[in-house]
């Protein structure tokens, strides 16, 4: 990668902010002039995602819409025409590039674009050795995504080894930045590596779940709840994978604690109480469900959906619930009516792998009604949308 | 899963095995921005570090108006990086079946007919068990693209071939009447296998033969009339006791899928009565393994083994007993060894002569009967017994097992080699 990507007639001394609000600084660190210009003004929402990287708000904006196809075009277009003028402008365009192929389950590519990467704790990705781009700034800007997808992509290749062993690794590059940070006493610095900490072993567990592999998932699940033993969204997944597990007693304590602990008034921090007491009903309709009592479980469903039309996981469950009720009719109108009305939560990969199991014990011609289906959803959904569900 | 339906058929059967659904567990792409939007040491900058939050906080309020498809890019919890949202799915296949589950079958009758379809008897029957039968109370009639729907459940006792029959005798748009009958057949296979070992304790060792993991509900041993059982657990590692975690979780039992084995000790206690009367001759029977274990969000399954049998206990006529050995035992100087004869039958046996034979190696022995080698007994009564006493002395330092000792009935003119537990 090239380190110097100016574009031609502009003085680096005079880089300018590709910004609405424009502030002819004094400085030219990019980043410092974020910081100035709020602190010159009376609001902070002057500063804007474009103030950190060329046309981030842009980016964003695909990403939130799912058009991951227009994500690689921008960035090809931005390389092509040389719009990016910043190294850690082209480490970001990189890092959205790798993620978009990801999302579109291109993973060769994502993995050959990762390999054209130097190392990522190399120095070329560091502030420090530009001094002329980044004259008081130093560190990493290697967005951490990056590290993830790293480790992620091979075993999406079929090397799952490979990737538990990246993760791993992952996990004490954390710890140790961690420990430095505190060191430093960068608070702010330390609860974002924190965060991260955390988002690798959820990782881990997910990668150890998925295999079945009980005893490790157990054991990282509990040390997670050990740190934070009112994590109320934790602790209920700790229940579900006990209940997949069959160990109900278990699953049930699970649940009862987490009703107390939300009684108690805690887990605001996460959700809002709209969101905490649905959580509490869908881990009681879970129990009921369990105990083969589904009209019960379908009340529970019922009410969440009466206070979050769009608890996607209420409206799931409960056509599960009804088709345990003999109810087939009514588990496809509930699937099915919330496509029309939620469409952007509803539009679900397994929400639609339930629906088409609906459809082919329901109809004969079934083929024929999964096509209109499939075309709807083609119609609708975003790139990353996984089309095989449907099973045509 | 469906059968073949013969063309000239207005109904149809669908059927869809109805086990436990499971939840989906698949790893997300999902992100926190501030992993994805700046570099990962940003936030060192404290002037810099709130402003960044406030430009990604934004980005999690959610409004109704939301028509973005965020939700499938940005991370809101770190443990919705499991994968694990807590959606069930629907059994996807038919699955194995397993001796000792529950197997429970939607059966779905449709009408992909234009006509009408009047009175349908439908019957379901496995094994030429009748699940459902509808033919007292007829279904009156299935509109043209209609169904009719009923849920079979039935506790799977026996392996090998089972064929789900269902028929439906109805009369079609024409009036004529019609006889539907299709086939569903599947396997059902030994999902343990129980090997067993017993001395005083019983070691059981399960082993998983399925393509689950099984976690085991319970194990118990029930014992037989003469026998008590307990079952011995190893002690908890103390680390992991303690904690908040371990007072809502305590680590299950599972057995991995595909030859995972768990064993299991019981102690066996022979029961409070008549201890000694259960020296029967044959046959031991110990009792049965009651095994319940469960799969995906608890769906059940239980078998009981065989009667286990302990290892024949001989009966024997007469028997040798230590009844009392000096603690200390100098070498080469004599010592006494009381002896008991016991004799188990119901007649007069004796008399003997004990000895101390010299059996097979050419060694000298360890402990030798010191003076007389032969010691005389007299007659025992039938269930009666007597004590002697012995001289030995012993020849070698150390732990010795004394053995080789004959008892000679003399009227009988019949020896028997004897090992009392003498060391």
């Amino acid at each position: 990668m090239d380190a110097t990507t100016d574009a031609p007639d502009q003085d680096p001394q005079q880089q300018s902010l590709i910004s609405d609000f424009e502030t002819l600084s004094l400085t030219t660190d990019p980043l410092i002039n974020t910081a100035a210009a709020a602190a010159d003004t009376d609001t902070t929402t002057l500063t804007s995602l474009d103030d950190l990287c060329y046309e981030l708000t842009s980016l964003q904006d695909l990403a939130c819409k799912g058009s991951w196809l227009s994500v690689l075009d921008k960035v090809s277009r931005a390389r092509n025409l040389s719009l990016l003028s910043l190294p850690h402008e082209h480490l970001t365009y990189a890092t959205f590039n790798i993620l978009a192929l990801s999302k579109l389950r291109r993973f060769s590519e994502a993995a050959s674009e990762l390999s054209s990467l130097d190392d990522l704790n190399s120095s070329i990705y560091h502030f420090e050795t530009y001094p002329q781009h980044y004259p008081n700034r130093t560190g990493s800007f290697v967005p951490f995504s990056l590290r993830f997808l790293h480790a992620d992509i091979p075993s999406k290749l079929g090397n799952r080894n490979e990737t538990l062993d990246r993760l791993y690794l992952l996990l004490d590059f954390v710890r140790t930045k961690l420990d430095e940070k505190m060191n430093q006493k960068l608070v702010n610095s330390v609860n974002e590596w924190r965060r991260r900490e955390i988002f690798v072993m959820n990782c881990l567990i997910g990668h150890h779940l998925s295999h079945k592999e009980f005893s490790v998932t157990l054991k990282l699940v509990t040390e997670l709840i050990r740190r934070d033993s009112d994590d109320v969204i934790m602790l209920s997944k700790l229940g579900y994978i006990q209940m997949q597990l069959g160990d109900l007693d278990g699953s049930k304590r699970s649940f009862d604690l987490v009703e107390e602990l939300i009684k108690a008034g805690k887990g605001g921090a996460l959700w809002s109480e709209v969101q905490l007491r649905n959580l509490v009903s869908r881990n009681k309709a879970l129990e009921y469900l369990v105990a083969k009592d589904y009209v019960s479980a379908v009340r529970e469903y019922d009410e969440c959906v009466e206070r979050d039309g769009s608890d996607i996981v209420a409206i799931n469950n409960k056509a599960l619930s009804l088709m345990y009720l003999r109810d087939l009719a009514d588990s496809v109108k509930v699937l099915e009516s919330s496509l029309e009305s939620v469409p952007t939560v509803a539009l679900n990969e397994t929400l639609v792998v339930n629906l088409c199991s609906m459809y082919e014990l329901a109809y004969v011609n079934h083929p024929d009604i999964k096509r209109t289906l499939s075309k709807w959803i083609a119609r609708v959904a975003p790139d990353d949308f996984d089309a095989s569900c449907t099973r045509i | 899963m469906s059968g073949a339906t013969a063309g000239s058929h207005s109904l149809a059967f669908r059927v869809m095995r109805l086990c436990r659904p499971s939840f989906h567990v698949e790893t997300p792409l999902l992100l926190n921005p501030n992993d994805l939007f700046f570099g990962e040491d940003l936030h060192d900058d404290l002037s810099l570090s709130s402003h960044l939050n406030d430009l990604t906080s934004s980005l999690f309020h959610n409004s109704d108006s939301d028509l973005s498809y965020k939700s499938r890019f940005l991370l809101p919890h770190s443990s919705d990086a499991i994968g694990l949202s807590g959606l069930l799915v629907l059994p996807q296949s038919f699955g194995a079946i397993y001796l000792g589950e529950m197997f429970c079958s939607y059966i779905s009758i449709n009408n992909s007919s234009n006509f009408e379809v009047r009175d349908a008897e439908i019957q379901t029957e496995r094994q030429r068990i009748l699940l459902l039968d509808t033919s007292k109370s007829p279904v009156e009639s299935i509109r043209a693209g209609g169904r009719y729907d009923f849920i079979v459940e039935h506790d799977v006792k026996e392996l090998g071939g089972h064929t789900l029959v269902c028929t439906a005798l109805y009369s079609d748009g024409e009036g004529e009447r019609k006889y539907l009958p299709q086939f569903f057949k599947f396997n059902v296979s030994n999902p343990l296998s129980v090997r067993t070992k017993e001395t005083t304790f019983l070691e059981a060792c399960i082993e998983n033969h399925t393509k689950s993991n099984l976690y085991m509900d319970q194990v118990e041993f029930e014992a037989a009339q003469h026998w008590t059982a307990t079952m011995l657990k190893a002690d908890e590692h103390p680390s992991e006791n303690n904690t908040l975690a371990s007072e809502i979780f305590k680590p299950p039992i599972i057995i991995r899928s595909g030859g995972g084995i768990q064993n299991y000790l019981y102690q066996l206690k022979p029961s409070a009565q008549g201890s000694a009367q259960i020296k029967v001759e044959g046959s031991n029977v110990l009792g049965k393994l009651q095994i319940t274990w469960r799969t995906n969000l608890g769906e059940p399954g239980r078998l009981q083994t065989q009667q286990i049998l302990g290892s024949p206990i001989m009966r024997k006529e007469i028997e040798l007993q230590v009844a009392e050995v000096p603690s200390v035992i100098i070498f080469e100087r004599p010592f006494l060894v009381q002896l008991n004869l016991i004799n188990q039958t119901d007649r007069t046996l004796g008399p003997f002569e004990v000895r101390l034979s010299q059996s097979d190696s050419t060694e000298e022995k360890a402990v030798m009967v010191n003076g007389l080698q032969k010691m005389a007994v007299l007659k025992v009564d039938a269930f009666a017994s007597t004590k002697f006493h012995l001289n030995l002395i012993a020849t070698k330092l150390g732990v010795q097992k004394v053995t080789g000792f004959t008892v000679f009935d003399i009227h009988e003119k019949k020896a028997y080699d004897l090992s009392p537990d003498l060391e």
